[in-house]
């Protein structure tokens, strides 16, 4: 039940109350009195909204690209996923049957654009398939609501006596676009595939996408390493003969119970390295409660991006020189009980292979060759550290254009490559800066003098040298300007005590008669 | 001495040598280019391919400000072989501040550990990885089964360990760790710096960074202590280590002054 312009109206009936007679739009006081037992409840469309949405989650695992189309329908995108169910036919009749699992009761239609589906679905007969491009003869009979019309415009076309989209097929373009506005237009253009139409997918659509379903639900924590490393080997070597790599790769795991909690592993770089990959997942697959058992996984592989060089390893073979121990040079060798060796060049980044060299193999060879330092080749330590720790534990500082000391260094992801430098050379900055400035007792001879002696965490430290003002002000342009004032300034010193120890202190505000300063410590020098 | 006999020594320390490092040959060493510390240490430099520990005294256990400058000069020259990650348990090294010591921040990947436990698995993996030259991390205690595995993860990628002792929240105490498994314990303090007089004869201001270093422990070397100094930015660009060995010190100058008490 909702209140629409003041009035209580049906927002919904289920098949009962529909036998009797309601429907939806129905005022409340008529339904009341056609049906006084009536049991009503609020409509939540927010709800209504959320569970759509969970809904759609869930039929990832039919298609990647789902795109919720509220109030209550669905639409898929199954171009090239069919096949996996044997026949779009037995891909509706599989979805049809898990939907009504879940008690959900649901019409289906299969067409080559929405707009058809869409008007098959809703008016036409349930189950429908259209054949490709054989769409407008199932048009045909419908009504003109099966245009996905406002209200108003499809009782205004059947006012003047157009019932069926048949009729309104043949009429000229021209006539018809002037006569019932460009959206009708628009709408059998789209259900005719003479338009494009764009759909919010729910999740981004990515052709990078892999399924692997089970006889039998599992969940035995081994298996399911098992499994993820299964699909990251298929994906990735898709990935490969297409020579793309990914950023993220999302795991979903779809329980018997129809939820289908998630995993996800974000990379520095684009990679496609299955046996990398696995590992970075292998720590994550705990949290993953399979309830009642696992029955599809399925993985999708997001920032997909062209990556050129394969990531190879290139092994020597082994030497039975006589030669034992290590030499050094351009090309490390390996030791006389022919483990295998790395050459490393420039262009190409070389990663070991786990295979040869099992982790807890203390004797591995070890490279010395420094000439190339590549980028890629620290990403798969700092996607391990980013994936154990979180993204935000792990980062490289930037500069960033601010005076202020303690903006003036900013977090960047650690590969990204960002501008680096900046800070000008001239100005002494601490090793240390504490977050929040620690207040000191200070003695100074006057006031606008550096201090003499200060006291900082119980200990009094006595200066012999001091460096100093530099006086940085705040960023005024930043806040309301009645809130900025003169004397929000800070007179910075580098300081030296007796022994040594550097400190980096600060006196707030302008001097003014009769207020103490206030001195803080913002850092240290070391 | 004999050449003979100059030559079965040799023989029998390279042998030595190769045992400790467990049947692998060293990765080389740094030098500071100063006979007055190289001789003291094994191979004639800063031994690489190991780790090393970096303490400091009173506050500096909670800070450690003076002990990770030093470390990160000690890092800097390592850095144009590689990367260097710095493991903090507390996020206040400021990069402005190590671009100013001369160590470059762009080649620095940092990470927030949450404990000790965390830093010193981090440091690990680094020290292992490919690609990173130089590990620092500041963790509170390294224990002998830590120590060892640290060790072995040098080996793996000849990476150089930096453990600067820090309880950055105050609890605990950074006291001596003993049998440790680091190749060497250096003790640093930060010292009053020696600013030179101005056009006028006048000494204004702060000279460059200085620091009493007490090596007080080193695995095929001899300890020591020395004053350093961080080496003009003009005297960077041929190489040289931007630390400056300003003088050397007495053994017993950096003992702590034990209170005389008369005796009745």
């Amino acid at each position: 039940m909702e209140t629409a312009r003041g009035v209580r109206r049906l927002a919904a009936v289920d098949e009962a109350a529909r036998a009797l007679g309601l429907f939806a739009g129905q005022k409340a006081a008529d339904a009341a009195a056609l049906v006084p037992e009536l049991d009503s409840a609020e409509a939540e469309p927010a709800a209504d909204l959320a569970a759509l949405e969970a809904l759609a989650d869930w039929c990832v695992r039919f298609s990647p690209a789902v795109a919720p189309d509220a109030p209550d329908g669905l639409l898929l995108d199954v171009e090239g996923v069919s096949h996996l169910w044997g026949g779009e036919g037995a891909l509706m009749a599989d979805f049809r049957h898990r939907l009504g699992q879940g008690g959900i009761g649901v019409r289906l239609a299969l067409a080559d654009t929405p707009g058809a589906a869409w008007a098959l679905a809703h008016h036409g007969v349930d189950g429908t398939i259209a054949a490709v491009g054989e769409q407008a003869p199932l048009l045909a009979p419908l009504p003109p609501a099966a245009l996905r019309l406002e209200p108003q415009a499809a009782a205004q076309i059947e006012r003047l006596g157009l019932k069926r989209l048949g009729q309104l097929m043949k009429i000229p373009r021209a006539p018809l676009g002037r006569r019932f506005g460009a959206a009708t237009l628009m709408r059998l253009d789209q259900a005719l595939g003479r338009a494009r139409e764009a759909l919010a997918f729910r999740r981004p659509a990515t052709p990078w996408f892999a399924r692997l379903a089970f006889a039998e639900p599992i969940s035995a924590p081994e298996d399911m390493g098992r499994v993820s490393r299964d699909i990251l080997e298929a994906l990735c070597a898709r990935l490969d003969d297409a020579g793309q790599g990914a950023r993220r790769f999302e795991m979903a795991f779809h329980r018997v119970d129809g939820q289908a909690p998630s995993l996800s592993v974000g990379l520095a770089f684009p990679g496609r390295d299955a046996r990398r990959l696995a590992r970075l997942f292998a720590p994550k697959l705990e949290t993953v409660d399979p309830g009642f058992g696992i029955e599809v996984v399925t993985l999708s592989a997001l920032d997909v991006e062209p990556l050129a060089g394969r990531q190879t390893s290139l092994r020597q073979s082994p030497s039975r020189s006589s030669s034992s121990g290590l030499s050094r040079g351009s090309m490390h060798t390996g030791d006389a009980e022919g483990t295998s060796a790395l050459l490393r060049f420039p262009g190409a980044s070389v990663f070991m292979d786990p295979r040869d060299k099992p982790e807890d193999d203390g004797r591995k060879d070890e490279v010395f060759q420094w000439d190339l330092i590549d980028e890629a080749e620290l990403a798969p330590l700092v996607d391990r550290l980013a994936n154990r720790l979180g993204e935000e534990r792990v980062w490289k500082s930037a500069a960033f254009e601010s005076h202020v000391p303690e903006l003036a260094s900013i977090r960047a992801p650690p590969l990204a490559g960002a501008p680096h430098g900046g800070w000008d050379p001239d100005l002494p900055r601490p090793l240390r800066l504490f977050r929040r400035p620690e207040a000191i007792e200070v003695t100074a001879p006057v006031p606008d003098d550096p201090p003499i002696q200060f006291r900082w965490r119980g200990r009094v430290h006595r200066v012999s040298r001091s460096e100093g003002p530099e006086r940085i002000a705040e960023e005024w342009w930043k806040a309301a300007l009645s809130a900025a004032s003169p004397a929000h300034v800070r007179d910075y010193y580098r300081v030296e005590d007796q022994e040594g120890g550097r400190f980096w202190v600060f006196r707030a505000g302008l001097y003014e008669a009769g207020q103490p300063a206030r001195w803080w410590l913002h850092g240290l020098f070391g | 001495m004999s050449d003979f006999r100059a030559g079965r020594l040799d023989a029998v320390r390279a042998k030595v040598a190769a045992l400790e490092a467990g049947g692998r040959g060293d990765c080389g060493s740094l030098p500071f280019g100063d006979a007055r510390i190289d001789a003291r240490l094994p191979g004639g430099g800063l031994p690489l391919g190991r780790w090393h520990e970096v303490t400091g005294e009173g506050m500096e256990a909670e800070t450690a400000a003076a002990p990770a400058a030093f470390a990160a000069l000690l890092a800097a020259p390592l850095v144009r072989r590689g990367w260097a990650v710095w493991v903090l348990r507390r996020d206040d090294l400021h990069a402005p501040g190590l671009e100013g010591l001369g160590f470059p921040p762009e080649r620095l990947i940092q990470v927030c550990a949450r404990d000790d436990a965390e830093a010193l698995g981090v440091m690990e993996d680094a020290l292992a990885s490919t690609g990173v030259a130089v590990v620092l991390g500041e963790v509170g205690a390294v224990d002998l089964t830590a120590g060892r595995r640290l060790q072995l993860a040098c080996e793996k990628a000849a990476a150089t360990g930096l453990v600067i002792r820090r309880n950055p929240f105050g609890a605990g105490s950074g006291g001596k760790a003993h049998g440790s498994a680091a190749v060497a314990r250096w003790r640093v303090a930060a010292a009053p710096s020696a600013p030179e007089a101005n056009l006028y004869g006048e000494v204004v201001g702060l000279g460059a960074p200085r620091w009493r270093v007490e090596l007080e422990y080193c695995r095929g070397g001899r300890p020591g202590a020395w004053l350093f100094e961080r080496r003009p930015f003009e005297e960077d660009i041929d190489g040289t280590h931007p630390l400056r060995l300003v003088a050397e010190l007495g053994d017993r100058q950096l003992a702590p002054p034990q209170p005389v008490r008369a005796a009745g």
